[in-house]
């Protein structure tokens, strides 16, 4: 058996793709794993208003702005990291990214700590009680609140801890201005888990009546 | 690199931070005014929902750059 090349291997198969087509085809593999993804926020979006209706659990509407808040500003920190590499500013992009992670964990503590309130905690600012109440055993109230902000907070954790592996992998010089697809494969999906919150948003804190 | 060339990716570079910054903003302002509609005496979902659409489509286009799709670019 003769052993060629790696070239020679691709050419006989037919799959050697340039560059910019392997780009091309990462991109379109992501943008079809986002749309797998439809079907499951998708699904918790449908459960939410055929179970919930037009009433809502009381939660706290100011954490939920602030929470939105601290996703979008992460948002804006991944956006200004990937243009910065884009251009060949590897520095600006480490420290968006950098800050991008930790506002992302600020976010997934936010929820843990005041949302599901893991630890028990009460306490008011301004007297309004910041501590979430709800169990996942109170009902459709508690069954969807916790499956929705739980499917969210797994995504969360996953692009938190992908923002730190781009951020780890630009420290090892390995992104440059024309070859930073790991940078881009990650903002992507950053901002995507950020479209799915500014859905979730509405339908878990504003849309409806507290009861 | 030529400084024609320097300047057009300096001028690119402050053009992509200036979106950024704009679409930053009107992401901040439709939330706030999310926050305002849901406080009405009479808050319409349907307002809700159309803003969040539009939130969405401004990620999607700006952030998320989904126009690529259908583009040849340069990248290595």
């Amino acid at each position: 058996m003769s052993v060629g090349t790696v070239e020679d291997h691709a050419e006989h198969h037919g799959v050697e793709l340039s560059p910019e087509q392997q780009v091309k085809a990462n991109r379109f593999g992501l943008w079809l794993f986002f749309i797998s993804e439809i079907f499951l926020f998708t699904a918790l979006l449908v459960a939410r208003f055929f179970l919930w209706g037009n009433t809502r659990p009381e939660l706290n509407q100011v954490v939920g702005l602030i929470a939105t808040s601290i996703l979008l500003i992460s948002s804006f920190f991944v956006y200004r990291g990937e243009t910065a590499i884009e251009h060949g500013d590897k520095k600006r992009f480490m420290n968006n990214f950098l800050w991008a992670a930790l506002f992302g964990t600020l976010f997934f503590i936010g929820v843990v700590v005041l949302e599901w309130n893991i630890f028990g905690l009460s306490g008011e600012i301004a007297g309004v009680e910041i501590f979430g109440h709800l169990k996942p055993t109170d009902g459709v109230f508690g069954g969807v609140f916790f499956a929705m902000t739980g499917i969210h907070a797994l995504h969360v954790l996953s692009g938190i801890l992908l923002l730190l592996a781009a951020w780890y992998n630009g420290r090892k010089n390995k992104y440059s201005a024309t070859d930073n697809w790991g940078v881009e494969g990650t903002a992507l999906y950053w901002h995507y888990v950020d479209v799915v919150w500014v859905f979730f948003y509405p339908a878990l804190y504003l849309i409806g009546t507290a009861v | 690199m030529s400084d024609e060339t320097n300047e057009t990716v300096t001028t690119g570079y402050k053009r992509d931070w200036r979106i950024g910054w704009i679409v930053f903003a009107g992401l901040m302002v439709l939330t706030f005014i999310e926050f305002v509609v849901a406080n009405l005496s009479n808050p319409s979902a349907v307002l809700l929902i159309i803003i969040g659409l539009i939130k969405a489509a401004l990620i999607v286009y700006f952030f998320m750059h989904v126009y690529r799709l259908w583009r040849e670019e340069k990248h290595g």
